[in-house]
């Protein structure tokens, strides 16, 4: 799907942010040793999800340029996220796939940040805080793996 | 796969009905198809209600008054405040329903959406904004003060243009300062007002308070007339606004707002964020799809500074990267996520629009994007559509740059200097809002100092105040002398008394 408008890039963030909720939901469910962590980040993908629909419906009004506000937009193709894990996936597996997906989220938020700097600047805003959020949670993915 | 495409709130064609003193009222007048302008498809029948219909709303209204200006203000916060929670509850289903029935994008709608909302927000303090002052000791034991008292029963007259938010510019605040209202939407888009109306029904608006009476040219005659209305609002056309309704309300003694059509110029300095100015004029003359009073019609880039070799060079600049990206503007159904432009109202103001291109064409103008060349994304009936349009060559005598096209369609006019952009924007009748993208704090100044517009933009595309400020205008887009919004609503809609007091 092509994400030109603001509508457009808010649906894909919250899609993602709904997807990694139960993969992470499931990820705590499988391997207890990284439970406390799992669950954690599903419980600031709901939040994370809230922030972002709240930048978004809180200043767009009918004077904002929402529907030219990421420029010539991107493919979503390129930031999707596959959250399906193969039942003997061994925890260090798992982790490498939640990198993976944190990588890509990460790239989305930044990605998208730039694209909508002059515009829609509440949006840009958080979507950088999120960005780094999603930094921080890779460098935890790293130590939990290593422990 | 994400699926861009987003639901329809609206299944089965609806009936839509009048709601006067409390009540949903089947009218006697003849039912009017509503059709979505992107399907063509009939989505609902709106009735043409009749004089009488109209009189026994006013009725109502009238009736009403006595009991809610008793009201406290607090109480009538209250109730201006559960809409505000209910709208936000209904927040999508809202703005799905505008891109239904007028055209406009998800994203349009959205915005629509937040800024009526927000005009309930502001009408929710009315315990503050009704406040008189007063002053003790004018003389020995003698004081005085101004209180502001609600003065009975308003007409609201909504535009096809902005079915949810317009009307909502000014019926919170009559409300809210205790007044009874009747708003006849735009027969083409109803059913905007007529959730709204179900709102107030459901925050505990009493009844009689809030009614809605669908109709066209009979029931606005009818308001007109009126002895028991004290006041009207539209925002609709200027031969309208300013030969009908200022003229009659002068006529009848009511109080009035008429806003009305604009020809927006947007002037572009050689010291501008290219980058930043042109998305933001794509918004401006394509927002709507051009069907907005705040769209940017002509643009200028001015040549302040510039020898003639570098105006020329700058002139194609930003003239090349507007085309570029009118051209790349994605045509077709509002609630595709994907689209930018939705089509016009309905087949008759795409006619009219290209019956203005073709004026532009028989006066000299050149047509560098010709948007008749219908390009829908999605297999749409082409009936409202066109796609973006773009003239060079116009010079500022031109009807295609003096008249509103109402449409997706700009202008392009050349200015040496900022001196020769103003007198070309004072050269047109209207004065509803023009804009300056400039990096020069100088030229941007004696721009808002001396254009004669009512809403200026320093740097940005579509000069829509916020909910706490008026919505000016001048010259011919506006007749009246308090606009809508903000402060300058409650004033419209309440007398000032004074009283002065000495106890022996």
């Amino acid at each position: 799907m092509l994400l030109n408008t603001a509508s457009a890039v808010i649906r894909f963030v919250t899609t993602l942010e709904d997807e990694t909720t139960v993969f992470y939901e499931k990820l705590a469910e499988k391997y207890p040793e990284g439970k406390e962590t799992f669950l954690s980040f599903s419980k600031e993908n709901r939040k994370n999800k809230v922030a972002v629909e709240r930048a978004y419906y809180g200043v767009i009004t009918d004077a904002l340029e929402a529907c030219f506000s990421f420029k010539d937009g991107i493919d979503s193709n390129e930031y999707s996220v596959n959250t399906n894990l193969p039942e003997d996936t061994s925890y260090s597996d798992a982790i490498k796939v939640a990198l993976d997906i944190e990588g890509n989220i990460q790239k989305y938020y930044v990605d998208t940040a730039s694209l909508s700097e002059g515009l829609m600047a509440d949006v840009s805003i958080v979507f950088k805080m999120m960005a780094k959020k999603r930094a921080n949670r890779m460098v935890k993915l790293r130590e939990i793996r290593i422990s | 796969m994400l699926n861009s495409f987003l639901d329809e709130p609206i299944k089965e064609p609806i009936t839509v009905k009048n709601y006067v003193g409390g009540e949903w009222v089947n009218s006697k007048g003849e039912l009017v198809d509503v059709i979505n302008p992107t399907t063509q498809k009939v989505i609902a029948r709106v009735p043409i209600s009749t004089k009488d219909e109209l009189n026994i709303a006013v009725e109502e209204a009238q009736k009403a008054f006595s009991s809610w200006r008793s009201t406290t203000p607090v109480a009538r916060a209250r109730c201006i405040s559960r809409m505000v929670g209910i709208m936000e509850e209904r927040f999508e289903e809202l703005s799905r329903i505008q891109t239904m029935e007028h055209g406009k994008t998800i994203d349009e709608s959205r915005g629509e959406t937040r800024r009526g909302i927000e005009n309930l927000e502001v009408a929710a303090s009315i315990p503050s904004l009704m406040m008189g002052y007063n002053l003790e000791d004018i003389a020995t034991g003698i004081d005085e003060y101004l209180i502001r008292q609600p003065l009975g029963v308003f007409g609201i007259i909504g535009p096809f243009n902005f079915p949810f938010m317009v009307p909502l510019w000014f019926a919170p605040y009559a409300v809210a300062t205790g007044n009874c209202i009747i708003v006849k939407p735009s027969s083409e888009v109803p059913i905007s007002q007529t959730k709204i109306v179900e709102i107030a029904e459901e925050a505990g608006i009493p009844p009689g308070v809030w009614n809605v009476v669908h109709g066209g040219r009979n029931v606005v005659g009818e308001m007109l007339d009126h002895p028991l209305i004290q006041g009207i609002c539209f925002v609709g056309s200027t031969p309208v606004g300013r030969d009908v309704i200022y003229k009659r309300c002068g006529e009848t003694g009511k109080r009035v707002i008429s806003q009305c059509g604009a020809k927006n110029f947007v002037l572009v300095m050689p010291d501008a964020n290219l980058e930043r100015t042109i998305p933001a004029c794509m918004t401006s003359f394509y927002g709507n799809a051009g069907q907005r009073c705040l769209s940017g019609a002509n643009l200028i880039p001015v040549g302040e500074g510039l020898s003639d070799a570098e105006y020329s060079v700058f002139y194609r600049k930003v003239a090349d990267n507007f085309v570029k990206a009118a051209s790349k503007i994605r045509v077709g159904y509002g609630l595709d996520e994907t689209i930018q432009m939705g089509p016009l109202r309905d087949n008759a103001k795409k006619n009219r629009v290209v019956s203005y291109i073709e004026k532009g064409l028989e006066g000299g103008a050149k047509l560098v994007l010709d948007g008749r060349q219908v390009n829908l994304e999605g297999d749409w009936p082409q009936d409202a559509f066109l796609n973006p349009s773009v003239f060079e060559d116009v010079k500022p005598d031109m009807e295609i740059s003096q008249e509103e096209i109402f449409g997706p369609v700009a202008s392009i006019l050349k200015a040496k200097s900022l001196d020769e952009a103003i007198n070309i924007i004072h050269s047109n009748p209207f004065g509803n809002a023009a804009s300056i993208f400039t990096s020069n704090g100088k030229l941007a100044r004696e721009f808002q100092y001396k254009v004669n517009c009512g809403n200026i933009g320093i740097n940005i595309g579509v000069v829509a105040p916020m909910a706490f400020f008026p919505f000016s205008g001048s010259k011919d887009s506006f007749f009246g002398s308090l606009h809508g919004q903000g402060r300058e609503s409650v004033h419209f809609f309440t007398e000032s008394k004074v009283v002065i007091q000495r106890w022996l």
